[in-house]
């Protein structure tokens, strides 16, 4: 009995927080994803270097002379000026096209090339390192855990519920989910429809920018970081529907627990084909995912 | 205050508008007659600005509307209550209304809180049910809805697309009770409306739409009296 007890609490425990820690970040990757897709009917393939960005901008602004803080406040509204930048200069060009999901796809696939691209002859394609501005560990209920986690998860934790009163509770939230419902109508109350456009995906990129510095510390930041990470929160938005932040939440926080707990009973080269295996399986058996579009919470 | 001139439109390789002229004067009740499919909801859809004309010219109080986007249409002060009132699910009904107010950029806070409120004077049913998402309403009550909604804006022109379609006599004849109070208000309207009968008590004048053409206008009161227009521009 009491080495179950102690399973519980030194094996199984840990790995759940550590999936916690991770799951926050990977929730607010996919949320950008998703409030993306829900609105504009767009799957960022670019999603992923965005996310690599926000850790390259860290070091840069770190490597600038700044402090961890102020590289995590300044990050996403840099962000969020390149993703209004690249909605209003590429991706509205095709918007309008017949074949407009092809070419937002193909288009946001080849922005991510040249953005893993720039990062490599920018930064050089050798893993580089950004130093935790929190250490230490808090023991609770007889373990330790490390701070720097707890403090991914304490502002990931906020910044989804901050994420869910901007969409539902507010003025602007209802404009962008009457938008994503039907924007001919919104439009003819006057709702500037391409700006919407334009700040929405600035807002998904931003959130992407987050995840990027949030994580740093805790991997390696490469140019290809982005592209295991992306898969994760696309499985995530898949699996909780396309365009539902509800969904994404949910799977995101569950995906990651699935993962880690996993690890402790098979090889982690399994992980991967596990995560793939419930999307497929989401995909065949409820394609809508657990819940619907923006909008619908 | 609105003019059409030869406005052709297109759906894909569909040619629906072939050379449309119509004309609005301020105060005015136009009304749009014709079989389905004809192209009278293309013509309320082109001047909202949800499809450009490939031709012609539309304008509106000596601006060209031909190549504005549908919101900058709207904050001229040209306002739509579309087929299927098209509310908006996920949305309660003060968010629905609410949503008007971007028509009219930069109105104040306490103006915006005296609008609704007289807006919810003349909907009462919609001040009960201010929370309730708006799709859960009754048919007839998503109709003074999407009147409601488009309202907050203070439009000068509301383009009406078959208002009282699926819905009861009671709340049909609320409905035309209500356009006539708006055209009391200065308001003009161009309203599609497949109840002529009905629809002749509250228009000026009328336009038939026959394959995307305007074949015959004419004065609301002359037809109403005549039984053989009547029955031409029925449907």
């Amino acid at each position: 009995m009491s080495s179950a007890l102690d399973w519980l609490q030194f094996v199984l425990a840990p790995q759940m927080v550590n999936g916690l820690s991770i799951g926050v970040a990977v929730v607010l990757m996919a949320l950008g994803l998703t409030i993306i897709f829900g609105l504009l009917d767009v799957i960022n393939m670019a999603h992923g270097e965005f996310y690599a960005i926000g850790a390259y901008g860290a070091v840069a602004l770190i490597g600038l002379g700044m402090s961890f803080w102020w590289a995590l406040a300044l990050t996403p509204l840099l962000m969020a000026v390149l993703g209004y930048v690249t909605e209003r200069g590429l991706i509205q060009r095709v918007f309008h096209s017949k074949d407009r999901h092809t070419l937002t796809l193909l288009l946001t696939f080849g922005v991510g090339i040249v953005l893993e691209d720039v990062l490599k002859i920018v930064f050089g394609a050798n893993p580089l390192r950004v130093e935790a501005p929190i250490t230490g560990a808090t023991e609770l209920v007889g373990l330790f855990f490390p701070n720097y986690r707890l403090f991914v998860m304490a502002v990931g934790g906020l910044l989804i519920v901050a994420v869910w009163v901007l969409v539902f509770r507010t003025s602007l939230g209802a404009i962008v989910r009457a938008a994503a419902f039907d924007r001919y109508m919104s439009a003819s109350l006057g709702v500037p429809i391409s700006r919407v456009y334009a700040a929405t995906f600035a807002f998904g990129v931003a959130l992407a920018g987050i995840s990027g510095v949030l994580l740093a510390p805790i991997y390696s930041v490469f140019p290809t970081m982005g592209r295991d990470f992306v898969l994760i929160a696309f499985s995530v938005v898949i699996i909780g529907g396309m365009g539902s932040i509800k969904g994404a939440v949910l799977a995101g926080l569950l995906l990651t627990q699935v993962q880690s707990i996993s690890s402790l009973f098979i090889s982690p080269v399994w992980n991967d084909p596990l995560l793939f295996g419930i999307m497929v399986l989401v995909l065949m058996w409820r394609p809508q995912g657990l819940y619907g579009k923006l909008g619908n919470a | 205050m609105l003019e059409l001139r030869d406005v052709h439109s297109h759906y894909g390789l569909s040619h629906v508008l072939q050379g449309i002229h119509l004309r609005v004067e301020p105060g005015e009740v136009v009304g749009l007659f014709g079989r389905n499919g004809v192209g009278k909801t293309t013509v309320i859809k082109t001047i909202a600005g949800w499809v450009q004309p490939t031709r012609g010219e539309i304008v509106f109080e000596s601006r060209i509307l031909s190549t504005m986007s549908a919101d900058q249409v709207s904050r001229l002060g040209i306002g739509l209550v579309p087929e299927d009132r098209r509310i908006f699910p996920g949305l309660t009904v003060e968010e629905n209304l609410r949503l008007g107010f971007m028509q009219a950029p930069g109105v104040g806070r306490a103006e915006q809180k005296r609008k609704l409120e007289k807006i919810y004077q003349r909907f009462g049913r919609l001040a009960e049910r201010r929370d309730q998402m708006g799709t859960t309403l009754s048919g007839g009550e998503q109709q003074m809805l999407a009147f409601a909604r488009v309202l907050t804006g203070a439009p000068k022109l509301l383009l009406i697309d078959e208002p009282t379609e699926g819905l009861a006599p009671m709340i049909v004849e609320e409905l035309f009770t209500l356009m006539r109070e708006l055209v009391d208000e200065g308001i003009s309207i161009v309203l599609v409306e497949q109840n002529v009968h009905a629809a002749l008590e509250l228009t000026d004048r009328f336009y038939l739409v026959e394959r995307g053409q305007i074949t015959f206008s004419g004065d609301a009161a002359e037809a109403a009296s005549c039984a053989e227009l009547v029955e031409r521009i029925s449907v």
